[in-house]
């Protein structure tokens, strides 16, 4: 287990560092000056040139190379172009504001994803495997910038359940949070649920239709302990992977849904940074979801080997 | 005409401010343009009243269109100076106000802030030494009046007595001196040099300029966003947030760029104590979601919005959306040194091949007012209301191209993805149509089409093409567009150059009395529209909006929302 964990930090490491290249070279690709782009198309030439050398973006490209490769690694990034804030305090209250969205809707999609997943499999080709099957595909199908789009005009706008800006005022209490993350987490539901479901069925029906499930009914067991017992271990190995990928996604990436809701999460920030050529901020939240995506990948691998000692076995060889 | 009242007004006033009752008295300037020059010589709202009644020539005492300074009228009393309609009669004291507002894009550092994203915030602590009055007109502020030497190269300002910092501190005018030696080093270069600013006693300063100007009350005042009173230790590159001060309606409490900000009511503040007891900014990019926010009873009001994309306001019964005037405008630039625009013929063939009417109507839903092909809006005083408009005349156009050989003209048009400029684009291409030019649309993001602009091409900046659009933001002279765009500035983008041009301007910039410079600028007005450099269609209003129990707040078009004297009617 040791040289498991030791292995995937080092693979862990590297990838970190190619990152953070390709986040240097894709934000030096970006047309445009920097100090232009802060300063605006009508500040003088000499503003701007020394602008450009108060932030460092006039030195050599090689010089900026090193300055960002260290700042990652001491995860030092600086102070934003754009608002001269500290960006290490910008990105983790970024990262704070998305985890708090994205755990409320794992909360409620975990749970009812996988059970819907296990009740249409053991109902395969019935109706409720149907129905199953086609809402989840249907609704992953739609963007969730769309769902959100809509779920905000009818809950917020029209019937005022819940709130058009989803930040909540400082000061709000947990259970008032809620009220405000609500809505923008059941956009997220929609579009995973689907998904989750899916996977789920089809690993509980692969597992179902295996000897070893075969022989444990035959030897006895009822079909609930048959499923938590082999099924469920064999089934969810597929559906974790997923879960951990879609949880790097919902840091990151669900830049739609937070737009929509004026959400500072990480994905808005990145986004806000990229149209001001904010390169610390961009830089940092790059990383940092980066890093989220390392993390939930090498949970998730952790878990399919507690649950599977194949997986185990296997890599320790 | 009552001659005594007349006279005895006049002891107390210079050359400058005689002048000016001169010109009304002998009826050679407006009313309009009476008040509004008075303002800007510091002209008191009663003492013009005085000479306007003394004149006889209206029923009221006091000028209509002027209101009282927000800060020397009982509350809710009377309408606050400036640009909202809404009536303050009945406002109730308390409450929080939500604006969903642009992100900030840059520090709140008064000096260097740039955009308006910034201003909002910054300007519900700091205040200036002169307000806004009604259209282009200024009101006191943290001067309770200023006046001009003869020449108008020295400035006197009176400041309001008793005014206190957030921190308890008293306002002298020390503040005011050193504020003016740190803009003279950034924002104020142009005016005064360190030391230019000289307190005579705590609560007068004396501003020796570095040539006359008739008009620099505007450089102090909100018109010139950056010019903020801060306190005489604050050091370049403070921001509002690492250390909150100022003598405004508002103290900063919480400030976060990603999210919003929160401020409380000053009860100490020289206008009155405020009736709201908090504002709470919602920063965010996206109109859509403002908008959105404000149907939704989650914000009160918008700071800012355009037409696109905010239709649904226009029609929304339960918000009310006040429609500023102002002199933001867009520019249709044609190389007048090279190309195919050369020929003065052309370019006024495709000014007369618009039709500025439908512009306005389709592209910004009748909140506008027509251009005439040159940068005075209606707004400003200097307007001349003789210019015959230019309009549209499908004949006469084709003629003009036929004269100048370019029947059939192709051409390709540059613009921004900027608010409604890609539709203003669009319809452009429709109407020259009709004039036999046939127009290639090149629409860009803003951010490559002002990097290509002003980098590459520095320092005319045209990217390199003869025909395009650009936009201009509201101002309180026409000054900035009539030195950058039209004369040696390098946003000339057309290439313009014209010495006669150049003198009217430099007359209208010289001359300290009404006349001449009315005069001047009938010429200014009168050479560009002829020799078009730029065709301007509209001038477009700014458009703010509120929930309908939102009252008094005085929006500028350049980002401020004042808070001061707002509040909720129920």
């Amino acid at each position: 287990m040791r040289r498991f964990l030791l292995k995937r930090v080092a693979s862990a490491l590297i990838t970190l560092w190619l990152l953070a290249t390709i986040v240097f070279l894709i934000v030096n690709v970006l047309p445009g000056d920097v100090g232009r782009k802060i300063l605006g198309p009508f500040a003088p030439k000499e503003e701007v040139a020394a602008f450009n050398h108060r932030l460092g973006t006039d030195r050599p490209l090689l010089a900026q190379y090193f300055t960002s490769i260290r700042r990652v690694f001491t995860l030092d990034f600086g102070n934003s172009f754009q608002s001269g804030q500290d960006v290490k305090s910008i990105i983790f209250s970024a990262l704070f504001r998305s985890g708090k969205l994205a755990l409320l809707a794992f909360v409620i999609t975990i749970p009812i994803s996988i059970a819907a997943g296990i009740f249409a499999a053991r109902r395969q080709d019935k109706l409720a495997d149907r129905v199953v099957v086609n809402v989840g595909l249907a609704s992953s199908s739609i963007p969730e910038f769309v769902t959100a789009a809509v779920l905000l005009s009818i809950f917020c706008v029209h019937w005022k359940l819940g709130k058009v800006f989803a930040n909540p005022p400082p000061g709000t209490s947990v259970i008032g949070q809620l009220e405000y993350l609500l809505v923008p987490a059941m956009a997220m539901v929609i579009a995973y649920f689907g998904y989750i479901a899916r996977m789920t069925r089809a690993g509980v029906i692969g597992a179902l239709q295996s000897d070893y499930a075969r022989t444990a009914t035959m030897k006895g067991l009822s079909d609930n302990q048959v499923m938590r017992r082999h099924i469920l271990r064999n089934a969810l190995g597929p559906t974790i992977t997923v879960i951990s990928v879609q949880i790097g996604y919902l840091f990151g990436g669900i830049i739609g849904v937070e737009k929509v809701f004026n959400y500072a999460g990480l994905g808005s920030t990145m986004l806000t940074a990229v149209g001001a050529k904010d390169i610390p901020v961009l830089q940092g939240a790059v990383l940092l979801v980066g890093i989220v995506y390392m993390l939930s990948t090498l949970a998730a691998d952790l878990l399919i080997a507690y649950l599977n000692p194949r997986v185990r076995l296997e890599t320790a060889r | 005409m009552n001659f005594s009242r007349l006279n005895q007004a006049r002891r107390g006033v210079g050359p400058l401010e005689n002048e000016l009752i001169d010109d009304y008295v002998a009826g050679s300037i407006s009313r309009r343009t009476f008040v509004t020059r008075g303002s800007v010589l510091g002209l008191g709202v009663a003492f013009m009243g005085t000479i306007i009644a003394a004149c006889g020539s209206d029923k009221a005492a006091a000028p209509a269109g002027t209101t009282a300074p927000g800060g020397t009228t009982a509350p809710g009393g009377t309408t606050p100076a400036g640009g909202t309609t809404a009536m303050t009669s009945k406002i109730k004291q308390g409450g929080t106000l939500r604006i969903a507002s642009q992100k900030p894009g840059s520090p709140l550092d008064p000096v260097a802030m740039d955009n308006l994203g910034s201003y909002t915030p910054v300007t519900q602590s700091f205040e200036y030494l002169c307000g806004k009055g009604t259209a282009a007109s200024l009101a006191p502020a943290l001067a309770e009046s200023w006046s001009p030497n003869a020449d108008g190269s020295v400035w006197t300002f009176k400041l309001r007595k008793g005014v206190k910092w957030h921190d308890g501190k008293p306002f002298t005018a020390a503040d005011v001196t050193a504020t003016l030696d740190r803009l003279a080093g950034a924002n104020l270069k142009a005016y005064i040099k360190a030391g230019s600013a000289k307190a005579t006693d705590d609560a007068t300063v004396e501003v020796t300029l570095n040539k006359p100007d008739g008009q620099f009350p505007y450089q102090v005042s909100l018109y010139n966003p950056q010019s903020l009173i801060t306190p005489a230790d604050y050091v370049v590159g403070t921001t509002l947030d690492k250390r909150p001060a100022g003598t405004g309606p508002f103290k900063l409490t919480k400030f976060d760029v990603a999210t919003g900000a929160t401020f409380e009511a000053n009860a100490d503040w020289w206008g009155g104590k405020p009736y709201l007891d908090k504002l709470e900014f919602i920063f965010s990019d996206d109109i859509a979601t403002q908008i959105s926010g404000l149907q939704g009873q989650a914000a009160d009001a918008i700071v800012q919005f355009s037409v696109v994309g905010g239709d649904a306001l226009l029609a929304d019964p339960n918000i009310t959306v006040e429609s500023i005037r102002g002199a933001a405008h867009r520019q249709i630039w044609m190389n007048t040194r090279e190309g195919t625009f050369m020929d003065v013929k052309v370019r006024q063939a495709i000014a007369l091949g618009l039709d500025r009417q439908a512009l306005i109507d389709t592209v910004l839903k009748g909140k506008g007012d027509l251009g005439n092909d040159h940068p005075v809006a209606p707004v400003y005083e200097y307007w001349d209301s003789k210019q015959p408009q230019r309009t549209r005349d499908v004949a006469k156009a084709k003629s003009l191209l036929k004269d100048a050989g370019k029947e059939g003209l192709k051409i390709t048009m540059y613009a921004p993805k900027l608010q409604e400029i890609p539709q203003l684009a669009e319809l452009v291409q429709t109407q020259l149509k009709e004039i036999g030019v046939e127009i290639t649309l090149n629409i860009e993001s803003t951010s490559t089409f002002y990097d290509e602009w002003c980098k590459t091409y520095d320092p005319i900046c045209d990217g390199g093409k003869e025909f395009g659009i650009v936009d201009y933001g509201n101002r309180g002279t026409p000054d900035v567009y009539l030195v950058k765009a039209y004369t040696t500035g390098e946003w000339n983008s057309a290439h313009y150059k014209s010495d006669t041009f150049n003198a009217a301007v430099a007359k209208y910039q010289a001359s300290l009395d009404t006349p001449s410079r009315a005069t001047a600028m009938v010429d200014v007005q009168k050479i560009a529209s002829e020799d078009v450099p730029y065709a301007i269609p509209y001038f477009y209003n700014s458009l703010t909006a509120h929930a309908k129990n939102v009252s008094g707040v005085v929006v500028s078009g350049l980002g401020h929302f004042e808070c001061g004297k707002a509040g909720f009617t129920a």
